[in-house]
């Protein structure tokens, strides 16, 4: 596999290629590209270990002021030994011609012995060819060296004496290539990109995974001919209870179980005749007072199976499939597995010719759609059906039978009452728990936590 | 769903020629749902409408029916017996006026069968009894006790040695010291009198429905057993009866009569009773095309007795099988007994078409006109906190909606807004990367006029910056995209934004929300790093259209 390089990545390669060590003010005169190209492209090639770079220090010194002076006229100490070349001379005679140097050249004359001094007659005693920092300065001149390139002893003189040298630590970089680059056959085809580099996360913004359960669910019931009804989630005990032949002292309508409004009783029910043989149907069969008060308490919804049966009611269709899905509500405590707030779907058959295997075929169907196929039925109990059934379906990740929807046929002791009079197949269920078997999620509270890590990488399309 | 132990040891000796796989794969299509199994001890989970299912001697009439060892109807063989009765006085009348009892004799009575009886009664108590409110039951060593007896009432000082206990209390003291008198004492009202059952020499037999005396006792060493039951109306007392008698036949007992007279109460009759059924409901409601004898052999299994006539099926149903109340419940016995695995699911064509309710359609373009503009959907409960809906966000909370006795703290009050829950769900992401983008539409309820719902929608941007032109760009882009609404902001204050950077929403001159930069104090209260600028609106009154 060729690698795809930028532009510049190619221009420093081959650069690298002719001249092996540089630096990137090299680079950037061999390559014409702008020192943030070259730092860019060094950085890229260095990622892809393609470059290697050594940084250093380096010491470079050039000449200060009296540097500069000497270089000019020659160090104090030559210019007082010319001076005297011709013979001795009067020290005030060389004090005028020496001026502010005088001094610091007599001092090391006399040190070297070089001269003689007597009263106030100088001479000249030995001239060296090359006095120690001559040759150093003419190296330096007006140039900054390395100072490795310099004669250390030469130089540390110098160096004592005030300003005469200037030393800067200056960094650098030096780039070379790898074995690997050294290889690389640069092709001439140009606008590629490196393809295979890693680039920033950007987050979607989506629908909640849950909603993408139910949307997918509604989708699949309304295919199957199901038409969507709405209907509050406060709901009086009447429509979520007595109407489906829930007696008023059932265990599942105390405070314990179901969420009653604070204060909240509904005025108007339903219709008398309604009310009257609904009380009826619950005063023969289960033998006890029907209080109507009861009735009228305002519960959060338990279910969806009341907006069902009141639309049933007041319809009465000979001939319908409907469904209702939103929310529902237990007085349960909150834990990984229970919520007090869940979707559930619950829909209804109605139709002269409907059957119990026509309800366990709906079923079957959906989860077929759902990507379930290994399911079975087992019988149970609802107060509101007869006979009821519930799905259990199989779950290969936790290697275990699930209980899913609950499906029955509408006991005649809650049709009859409400004058609905050809045979009613229902099925519901809660959506939660199929939409965490779909994300694999063992804690149902994710679902409303909106926790944005979650949100954002839970897999959307499956 | 109440649930009972049983060993399938003990099961497989009451069922007969049964293995232990046999069963636990029967248990299901009785309606019968595994909880767990823990090598011979099974918990099983039954439904409160089968209270026989409440010892293991009837779920084992349940399982011989099913698998063809023993079927048809149980018939009680009560012995007429005139050597014990009942007598009631007309002062139970207005607390606890019937009583109803048989007596079981000659029965083995083991460790086991006594936890399965008292498991029974336990079940019977909470389930049928409503908490021994409508009946309840005292199961007695009937050695102890000196016929005739009498069902009357007393004064609170009356004093006997209850159950458990070693020396004699007065009722007020059972009522206020012990668990049970704590539990059920507000059965008995304030009345200064309360029932009682005292045998021919003044002993005290039982306090129903509280406690027994500590002289019945049944023990592994008692054979012959007297059941009575008390309640506020014949047929439930009648009901509970007839489910123990046929456990306790089943048991092994020879059942006897009691005579029961006195204020309107009479001897139980415990009888069968007889239903009909047309071979064509069946067949019309299982989709089947079974014949008599099919429908008969199927009611068989489930231990109902059945002949055909005409063309109904005539149905014979003992007395503890009150969960059948008419046609429909023999329909699903003939199923039980059929084999609901043997129903084959069909698919039949639909006659109607169907369609996604417009509401829903609308709210659905709404969340993708949200996501083209990049932002997140999120979903809150309804039911919140007065911490995240008011205290948080500075709202005045005078019209709360709370419901009663909520588990959850977390849960207690209905929300009137959505915005609130987006902002607790930034506090809870501030580790998360920004910018952060969510919405939401939901229901939010008001108590205008009992309680009315609405569907509101809102939404809201926390980056660094976050600031109103880019919120009140989002909002005018949604609705006029989604809905081909014109809003305009008009200069407002609002306790949970900022003042001068807060606006109501009109559509036409009519205020339909409120839009802003949320208000620094509240951020900073949230711990929340950067600006955060939101909206919400009333989607129900004038953008939704329904059908």
């Amino acid at each position: 596999m060729s690698q795809v390089f930028h532009d510049i990545e190619k221009k420093i390669i081959t650069s690298l290629k002719d001249n092996p060590k540089q630096t990137p003010e090299t680079l950037e005169k061999s390559t014409k590209l702008s020192p943030d190209q070259i730092r860019r492209g060094i950085e890229w090639l260095k990622l892809k270990e393609l470059a290697i770079v050594n940084e250093s220090k380096t010491s470079i010194v050039s000449l200060g002021k009296n540097g500069i002076e000497s270089f000019q006229k020659g160090l104090p100490e030559r210019r007082l030994l010319d001076l005297l070349k011709d013979g001795p001379r009067k020290l005030s005679d060389l004090q005028k011609n020496l001026e502010h140097v005088f001094g610091p050249a007599m001092g090391l004359a006399r040190k070297n012995d070089w001269v003689d001094a007597s009263s106030d007659q100088i001479s000249l005693k030995t001239s060296p060819s090359e006095l120690p920092g001559e040759k150093t300065l003419k190296q330096i001149g007006d140039n900054k060296l390395p100072q490795d390139k310099i004669d250390k002893n030469d130089l540390s003189g110098l160096l004592k004496r005030p300003d005469f040298i200037i030393e800067d630590i200056i960094k650098t970089k030096e780039i070379t290539l790898t074995d690997s680059a050294k290889s690389i056959e640069l092709s001439n085809s140009s606008g590629a990109i490196d393809v295979e580099a890693k680039v920033p996360e950007i987050f979607v913004a989506r629908t909640h995974p849950l909603k993408d359960t139910i949307d997918e669910i509604r989708e699949i019931f309304v295919t199957l001919g199901f038409s969507e009804i709405l209907g509050n989630m406060t709901q009086s005990s009447f429509w979520n209870f007595d109407a489906l032949f829930t007696p008023q002292d059932h265990p599942a309508r105390e405070l314990q179980d179901t969420f009653y409004l604070d204060g909240v009783s509904a005025k108007k029910i339903a219709t008398p005749e309604q009310i009257r043989k609904v009380s009826e149907s619950h005063k023969k069969n289960w033998h006890y007072y029907w209080d109507i008060n009861e009735a009228r308490r305002m519960v959060l919804r338990t279910h969806t199976t009341c907006v069902t049966i009141k639309h049933l009611a007041e319809n009465k269709p000979d001939e319908a499939r409907v469904f209702s899905l939103g929310r529902v509500f237990r007085n349960e405590k909150v834990s990984y597995k229970h919520l007090v707030e869940f979707n559930q779907i619950e829909g209804v058959v109605v139709g002269k010719n409907a059957s119990l295997r026509d309800l366990m075929g709906i079923q079957r169907e959906f989860y077929r759609r759902i990507g379930i196929t290994k399911i079975k039925f087992w019988p149970t109990f609802f107060p509101y059906t007869e006979p009821s059934l519930q799905t259990m379906v199989y779950n290969e990740r936790l290697e275990k039978w699930i209980e899913l929807f609950g499906m029955g046929i509408f006991r005649p002791e809650v049709t009859k009452p409400l004058g609905i009079t050809k045979p009613v197949l229902a099925w519901g269920g809660g959506i939660e728990r199929i939409a965490m078997l779909k994300y694999g999620l063992d804690d149902v509270r994710e679902f409303y936590n909106n926790n944005l890590s979650w949100l954002r990488s839970a897999t959307k399309c499956q | 769903m109440p649930v009972v132990e049983l060993s399938y040891l003990r099961l497989q000796k009451l069922v007969g020629k049964v293995t232990k796989k046999q069963i636990s794969d029967s248990l299901p299509f009785l309606g019968l749902d595994i909880e767990s199994e823990d090598k011979d001890l099974v918990r099983i989970e039954y439904s409160p409408n089968r209270p026989d299912y409440s010892t293991d001697f009837g779920i084992a009439l349940g399982l011989q029916g099913l698998l063809g060892i023993e079927t048809g109807a149980v018939k009680l063989n009560v012995k007429k017996s005139s050597k014990y009765a009942i007598s009631v006085k007309s002062e139970v009348s207005k607390i606890r006026p019937f009583v109803t009892g048989l007596v079981a004799k000659d029965g083995k009575i083991d460790d086991k069968t006594i936890k399965q009886l008292m498991a029974m009664q336990e079940d019977l108590h909470f389930g049928i009894g409503r908490k021994r409110k409508k009946s309840s039951i005292g199961i007695h060593d009937l050695d102890k006790i000196s016929f005739p007896l009498v069902y009357t009432t007393s004064n609170r000082n009356h004093r006997f040695i209850p159950l458990n206990s070693e020396k004699e209390i007065s009722i007020s003291e059972i009522l206020t010291s012990t668990d049970v008198g704590k539990d059920y004492g507000y059965i008995l009202g304030n009345s200064s009198k309360v029932p009682l059952i005292l045998d021919a020499k003044q002993k005290t037999v039982s306090f129903p429905p509280i406690i027994n005396a500590a002289v019945t006792t049944v023990t592994t060493k008692t054979k012959n057993l007297l059941v009575e039951i008390t309640g506020i109306n014949k047929e439930d007392a009648e009901d509970m009866l007839s489910v123990v008698a046929t456990i306790l036949q089943s048991a092994g007992f020879t059942l006897e009569s009691v005579q029961i007279s006195g204020a309107k109460n009479s001897s139980p009759k415990l009888e069968q009773k007889k239903m009909s059924v047309s071979t064509s409901l069946v067949n019309q409601i299982l989709d089947l095309n079974l014949n008599a004898s099919k429908i008969i052999s199927s009611l068989k299994k489930s231990r109902l007795d059945a002949s055909i006539k005409d063309k109904n099926i005539i149905c014979t149903i003992p007395a503890y099988r009150f969960d059948i109340f008419g046609p429909m419940d023999l329909v699903e016995e003939v199923a039980l007994g059929y084999g609901i695995q043997n129903l084959e699911p069909t698919l039949s064509p639909s006659e109607t078409i169907g369609q996604t309710n417009p509401v829903s359609m609308q709210l659905k373009s709404l969340n993708q006109i949200m996501i083209g503009l990049g932002y997140l959907e999120a979903l809150n409960s309804s039911l919140t906190s007065k911490r995240v809906l008011y205290e948080m966000t500075n709202k005045d909370s005078k019209n709360i909606i709370s419901v009663l006795d909520s588990k959850s703290q977390e849960h207690t009050i209905l929300r009137d807004s959505i915005l609130p829950g987006l902002l607790e769900n930034l506090s809870r992401n501030i580790h998360e990367s920004y910018p952060q983008k969510l919405f939401e539409t939901g229901t939010v309820f008001a108590t205008d006029n009992l309680i009315s719902e609405k569907i509101n929608f809102s939404s809201i941007s926390a980056h660094q910056d976050a600031n109103f032109t880019e919120i009140k760009s989002v909002l005018q882009s949604a609705l006029k995209t989604g809905f081909g609404i014109k809003i305009e902001t008009k200069t407002a204050t609002h306790p949970t934004f900022e003042e001068g950077r807060c606006a109501t929403v009109t559509v036409n001159s009519k205020s339909i929300g409120v839009i802003g930069e949320i208000n620094s104090k509240i951020i900073e209260t949230y711990k929340i790093r950067v600006p955060v600028v939101g909206f919400e609106i009333s989607l129900s009154e004038s953008i939704l259209k329904s059908l």
